[in-house]
């Protein structure tokens, strides 16, 4: 097992590494003026653009650049955003640290793909099972349909629609906005309060403020992971094992959670890992329309600011996002292993090329 | 009267068509024509199709405008855009003393009408008819596009990958993985809207600007599905005996790749490509909605819902006063109609091809 997670860790370490040096690359191939963020280009001299140039850094090799990125990045720290950063006359640079607002903007993103995959194995995991016992009736007829015309719908379409009509027509939920998980501190509140605006926090604010993103992104995963539950499942049903749990007069309950969803969930597992890169660009969508500032809505920024694109923040955000994405199936072979111990030794190939056989 | 004896032999049998054997295509054609499913979809699909190839013309010919022609008449003094089936005056230009309260004066002398089918299409008042038409080309043209272009490259990596395997098939596996963790849909944006070498780039006016673009962007991001499909293909295939023979009968490498495994990818990959599409028409209104894909005043369906809705930088609350539900409703129902049709056809060849079903 430890030589498992050490390799899949070694795997995962490559991969960074290389995406980085992709996304360096590629940023170094696009002409821009950082200088831009710090002074008005048009009335600047070539020697303070120069200047301003080398105080960024960005007139160095591009290696070099590298190297300073890496080693900093290796200390926790991932720069200053270009947007607002300023030097002093000794040349010591001030601003936003690309860091904390990578962060807090991932907790946002988290937010909404967590939730949004526990909302969806809520819902595909119960009723998958469900129409299983039950093929081709109506139940299973009415689901299927239901959820296809769902994966058809475009998550933007769905977000709005539920803004819209849930949000704005009948209040049933906040249409837009966010609020932390952890609410504010008193003295962060009566700051707040004394610039004449309200802070809001505390689980209960976090949860009602996403409950339409969690349903927009649910929806629009909830065909695949239904459809997966329900083949496996008839698949599994039909196992002697079954049989024989049935025959000892095992409850029908009991026989389906306990017998039959355990040995059918690994492939379900091991999609969630697979679609974790699909399910970041649909949480941008979700932002988008939900007025998140999560981590779509950061990079737009940094992609459309005044002053250009703000490469630094851009770096962040696609290490954060990569990190994440390697973490969390990192996490789902440790589930994966969990539920069947077994795994390691015949390799997640295999299982992964399962789930998308079925 | 003479009595006459029909001999059948086994070879007007053969010759007769109940009992010629079915080759693997005409089973598969069978199947799919007996699943209603499929078939409906399959002809709504080719309905779309038709609609924005052939359609956007010959509309604009019958009405007599273009999807980029603004009329000041098509709009109310609100700014709210006319509704369906509405005749406005035809002409481009407001008479010089402005807006009153009521609206525009009328117009001089003389001046025809045109209709508007599907109403106008926002505050500049075009044709949504044409805008939804002519967006579809542009829509269904960049999902093409870049499937087309995800087959061409997954098939050859695929292919090396799996039939030389060793090196080969490690470096490539290794990348495979590497794109499969992008988050794509950002770099896709984030590529999209800081990049504007290509987006110019429109094979001397074959395509609208930004069109090429992200035909490349999606399909560069989106060919390590195919690649999967062919590499594992080509390992199960690479020891059978039909290879062997062909080797031994002097073929070389390219040409049992090309002549005797090729061929056995094909039905999976047909029913990738099929619901490839879908997904990537999702894709192109996803990254034209975010403000990094085709530029206007090109219409596609994405840029038709972002007019109303805004983009993310430039959110537009929606405000029933200055705006039609159809503007909403029209766009969001062609991608739903394709992307449904494409999904169920997709399904039903896949059902159709599996060499394991019945006739």
């Amino acid at each position: 097992m430890a030589a498992y997670v050490l390799r899949r860790l070694g795997v995962a370490v490559c991969l960074l590494f290389v995406l980085s040096v992709i996304t360096f690359l590629m940023y170094s191939q696009i002409p821009a003026n950082p200088a831009g963020f710090v002074i008005d280009l048009q009335h600047a001299s070539r020697a303070q653009i120069a200047e301003v140039d080398h105080e960024l850094g960005v007139d160095r090799p591009i290696w070099v650049q590298y190297e300073k990125f890496v080693v900093r990045a290796l200390h926790g720290d991932l720069g200053l955003s270009w947007n607002g950063i300023q030097f002093s006359y000794l040349g010591t640079a001030s601003g936003v640290p690309v860091g904390p607002l990578v962060w807090h903007a991932a907790k946002v993103t988290a937010s909404v793909v967590v939730g949004g995959f526990v909302l969806l194995l809520a819902i595909a995991l119960p009723l998958g099972a469900f129409v299983a016992t039950r093929p081709r009736g109506a139940a299973d007829r009415l689901s299927l349909g239901l959820s296809l015309a769902a994966i058809s719908t475009h998550p933007l379409v769905v977000g709005l629609l539920l803004q819209l009509f849930a949000g704005n027509r009948w209040h049933l939920a906040p249409p837009s906005g966010y609020c932390p998980l952890v609410p504010p501190s008193a003295a962060a509140k009566a700051e707040a309060a004394r610039q004449g605006s309200e802070l809001c926090g505390g689980p209960l604010a976090w949860a009602s403020h996403l409950v339409l993103p969690w349903i927009t992104f649910a929806l629009f995963f909830v065909a695949l992971y239904l459809r997966m539950t329900r083949a496996r499942m008839m698949e599994v049903l039909d196992e002697p094992y079954v049989r024989t749990a049935r025959a000892k007069g095992g409850s029908e309950l009991r026989v389906v959670v306990r017998h039959a969803l355990r040995n059918a969930i690994s492939p379900i597992v091991t999609m969630v890992g697979m679609d974790a890169g699909m399910a970041v660009g649909i949480a941008v969508y979700v932002e988008t329309v939900f007025a998140l500032p999560g981590l779509g809505r950061t990079t737009i920024q940094a992609l459309q600011g005044f002053s250009g694109y703000d490469l630094p923040v851009i770096v962040g955000v696609v290490l954060v996002t990569a990190v994440a994405i390697i973490l969390l199936n990192l996490l789902v072979d440790l589930a994966l292993y969990a539920i069947d111990p077994t795994i390691a030794r015949r390799g997640r190939k295999a299982l992964a090329s399962a789930a998308r056989a079925a | 009267m003479s009595s006459e004896v029909t001999v059948v032999t086994g070879y007007d049998a053969l010759e007769r068509e109940e009992l010629r054997p079915l080759g693997p295509w005409a089973v598969a054609w069978r199947r799919l024509r007996r699943d209603r499913v499929a078939l409906v979809s399959g002809a709504v699909f080719l309905a779309i199709l038709f609609a924005v190839t052939a359609g956007g013309p010959i509309v604009s010919a019958l009405v007599g405008h273009g999807p980029n022609d603004p009329f000041p008449y098509a709009v109310g003094s609100t700014l709210r855009p006319v509704g369906p089936w509405t005749h406005v005056w035809d002409t481009f230009q407001a008479p010089a003393t402005g807006l009153n309260e009521i609206g525009l004066p009328p117009p001089p002398k003389g001046t025809g009408k045109t209709l508007f089918v599907l109403g106008a299409d926002g505050p500049l008042g075009r044709d949504e008819l044409l805008r939804l038409l002519y967006g579809g080309r542009v829509s269904l043209l960049v999902a093409i596009g870049a499937t087309l272009l995800a087959l061409a490259i997954g098939t050859i990596l695929g292919a090396a990958a799996g039939y030389l395997g060793g090196a080969v098939d490690a470096v490539v596996s290794r990348f495979t993985d590497l794109v499969m963790a992008f988050p794509y849909l950002l770099f896709i944006v984030m590529i999209g809207s800081t990049v504007d070498g290509i987006s110019g780039w429109t094979l001397h006016g074959a395509l609208n600007e930004g069109v090429l673009q992200l035909m490349v962007l999606i399909g560069a991001f989106t060919w390590f599905y195919p690649a999967r499909i062919v590499r594992t293909r080509m390992q199960q295939l690479r020891g059978a005996e039909f290879v062997d023979a062909a080797a031994m009968t002097g073929a070389r490498d390219a040409r049992i790749v090309r002549t005797h495994l090729l061929p056995h990818v094909v039905p999976p990959l047909l029913v990738y490509a099929t619901l490839a599409v879908a997904t990537n028409v999702m894709l192109e209104v996803g990254v034209t909605f975010l403000g990094a894909g085709v530029h206007l005043p090109t219409s596609s369906w994405g840029s038709l819902l972002a007019q109303t809705w805004g983009t993310l930088l430039n959110p537009n609350p929606y405000n029933p006063a200055t705006t039609q539900p159809w503007l909403t409703i029209l766009p969001s129902l062609a991608i739903f109609l394709t992307v449904f049709s494409l999904n169920q056809l997709g399904e039903g060849m896949r059902e159709a091809l599996d060499p394991r079903g019945g006739r």
